[in-house]
């Protein structure tokens, strides 16, 4: 197959007809997400209006599992990005087909200061999106190749968007605006 | 950039290699990229790109700031397609907060974002054939690039940071001078796109530099997530246009090129016969406008979507752009992420680059098309 998407993952989409729900799935792509996943699937997504197809909430460990059944079920992985909910990030990682559209979206909750796994063993792009995580965030991911600031200074000692983050006066020697 | 630690590629030279550092200033990196080098003699070894030279923190500015505050930013990412960057961001909060975009504005935005995906893509046409040695297409491209930023500057006042897109439909509504240029440039653009197949398409040392160089197969592009032209060249017909139609897409008969190659040639191969696609769709877009608003009536000031996260695919004029926006309720961003597909098309650099020769380097990092402040945001 020339794109290298499997007709599985092609179906993923829950169609306009039906229930927007994964839950009413009948492919084999579909079965092994409920399968491996049933209990943390939460939805039903509504792609149409917030742009993602399947909501996963899943604990850490299970992150580089998900990344390897979606990558044997031909999906690329869009982007690995977080969201500081004061208490703890929020890791988000998006994964997209080159089918017919089915966004999948996973939300992972790490305590601050916490590792999470890398998946740049299975997903060898996730190694750039991991390091611009820790390098907003902070996040450490376990078993990342070779993790370390890619588009702040290397001597930075900040990360940048939490949100307990004020921009200093000077910033690598550069003066920044009056801030009261 | 002061380095705290090593760079670990300098850590891995041997007797035999030595190292090379290509750019921040190189004129090939187009923009401020570096490269690390291994080589051994004129081979390359390893390769470590360093980014974030233009670093300016838009996703930090984005929510300091109301999202129309915001608006002057995207265009800033890729400034060589930004009016394509102004409309996703439109688009992007349009979707959020369920704004409907007049049809007129529709056809518009369709028009405006087709020239400037043509601009774009002459620029890297010029730009690229010059990194190999020929000088001549380039001031044929920019010639050209110059009538679609005359075109564009008629009707939005700007040649390359566009803001003409607003929250719900676009800002000013196209002049006489603007269709009376646009309906000139067409036909003059069909004949140089003959002008450069003769010129460069099929030429024997374009050829030879471009064909089986940097090859990508479809399996290597998904895991790294590539997405835009230089995929599609890889035999993999992936357009958000297609996929995931936006504004009037649907209805606008073209076709997606694809390559099943995979090397810088294909690449070459298919930005081309993009440009005349886009074409197409100006001339369907032109034949169908109708009279009408260019802009939704009622939109407040401070747009508020609804607590929750969105995202919005766009295809730019390099690939998918990814716009994850998470709002509290408030008039301002919690959080927005920026997916830009220079930065996952950059990401294969590191395995494509090794057993090729420096001068190939070139050729491989021209053909990714890649807008390194769009990388760095």
């Amino acid at each position: 197959m020339c794109c290298g998407v499997s007709k599985d993952t092609a179906k993923l989409r829950p169609g306009k007809g039906r229930p927007n729900k994964i839950m009413n799935a009948q492919t084999a792509i579909e079965k092994r997400l409920i399968h491996r996943f049933g209990e943390t699937l939460i939805g039903p997504a509504d792609d149409s209006f917030k742009g993602f197809h399947v909501r996963l909430d899943l604990p850490k460990e299970r992150i580089p599992e998900l990344a390897q059944l979606l990558h044997e079920a031909g999906c690329f992985l869009e982007y690995v990005t977080a969201v500081d909910r004061n208490d703890h990030l929020e890791l988000v990682y998006v994964f997209g087909t080159y089918g017919d559209p089915a966004r999948i979206r996973a939300g992972v909750r790490v305590p601050k200061g916490e590792t999470a796994p890398s998946i740049s063993r299975v997903f060898p792009g996730a190694d750039w999106h991991e390091r611009e995580v820790f390098d907003f965030f902070g996040q450490v991911f376990s078993g990342h190749p070779d993790l370390k600031r890619i588009l702040l200074p290397e001597t930075a000692d900040y990360h940048p968007l939490l949100k307990d983050f004020r921009a200093p006066a000077r910033l690598n020697g550069m003066q920044g605006p009056e801030r009261p | 950039m002061m380095t705290a630690e090593p760079i670990t590629l300098r850590k891995t030279l041997t007797d035999d290699t030595f190292f090379l550092n290509m750019g921040p200033q190189h004129p090939s990196t187009h923009g401020v990229l570096r490269l690390l080098l291994k080589l051994d003699g004129e081979y390359v070894r390893a390769c470590e790109p360093v980014l974030g030279y233009s670093h300016r923190g838009h996703e930090h500015m984005a929510q300091n700031r109301t999202y129309l505050q915001f608006m002057p930013n995207p265009s800033r990412m890729d400034y060589l397609s930004g009016l394509l960057y102004n409309d996703a961001y439109c688009r992007a909060v349009e979707k959020a907060c369920a704004i409907r975009v007049p049809e007129r504005a529709e056809y518009i935005r369709a028009i405006c974002c087709e020239l400037n995906r043509i601009s774009s893509h002459l620029l890297w046409f010029g730009s690229y054939v010059m990194d190999l040695g020929g000088i001549t297409p380039f001031l044929y491209a920019f010639d050209d690039r110059e009538d679609v930023l005359g075109i564009l500057n008629e009707v939005s006042g700007s040649r390359l940071t566009y803001s003409y897109c607003c929250f719900g439909g676009v800002s000013r509504d196209l002049n006489d001078p603007f269709l009376q240029k646009l309906k000139a440039f067409i036909p003059k653009m069909r004949g140089r796109l003959k002008d450069y197949d003769t010129l460069v398409s099929k030429n024997i040392i374009f050829i030879k530099r471009t064909r089986d160089v940097g090859v990508i197969h479809a399996d290597l592009a998904r895991d790294y997530g590539l997405t835009g032209s230089t995929l599609r060249a890889s035999g993999v017909s992936y357009d958000i246009r297609k996929k995931e139609p936006y504004g009037l897409y649907p209805e606008f008969d073209f076709e997606v090129p694809t390559r099943p190659e995979g090397d810088c040639l294909a690449r070459y191969q298919v930005r081309l016969a993009e440009i005349e696609q886009s074409l197409r769709i100006v001339e369907q877009a032109l034949a169908r406008m109708p009279q009408g608003p260019i802009c939704a009536e009622n939109v407040p000031q401070y747009v508020t979507p609804e607590p929750g996260d969105y995202h919005f695919s766009y295809e730019s004029a390099r690939g998918q752009v990814g716009i994850y926006i998470v709002s509290d309720g408030s008039r301002i961003p919690y959080r927005m992420k920026w997916r830009t597909p220079s930065f996952c098309n950059l990401s294969i650099l590191p395995v494509l680059l090794p057993g090729t020769l420096v001068a190939d380097t070139i050729a491989i990092l021209g053909s990714l098309d890649v807008v390194i402040p769009e990388i760095d945001r």
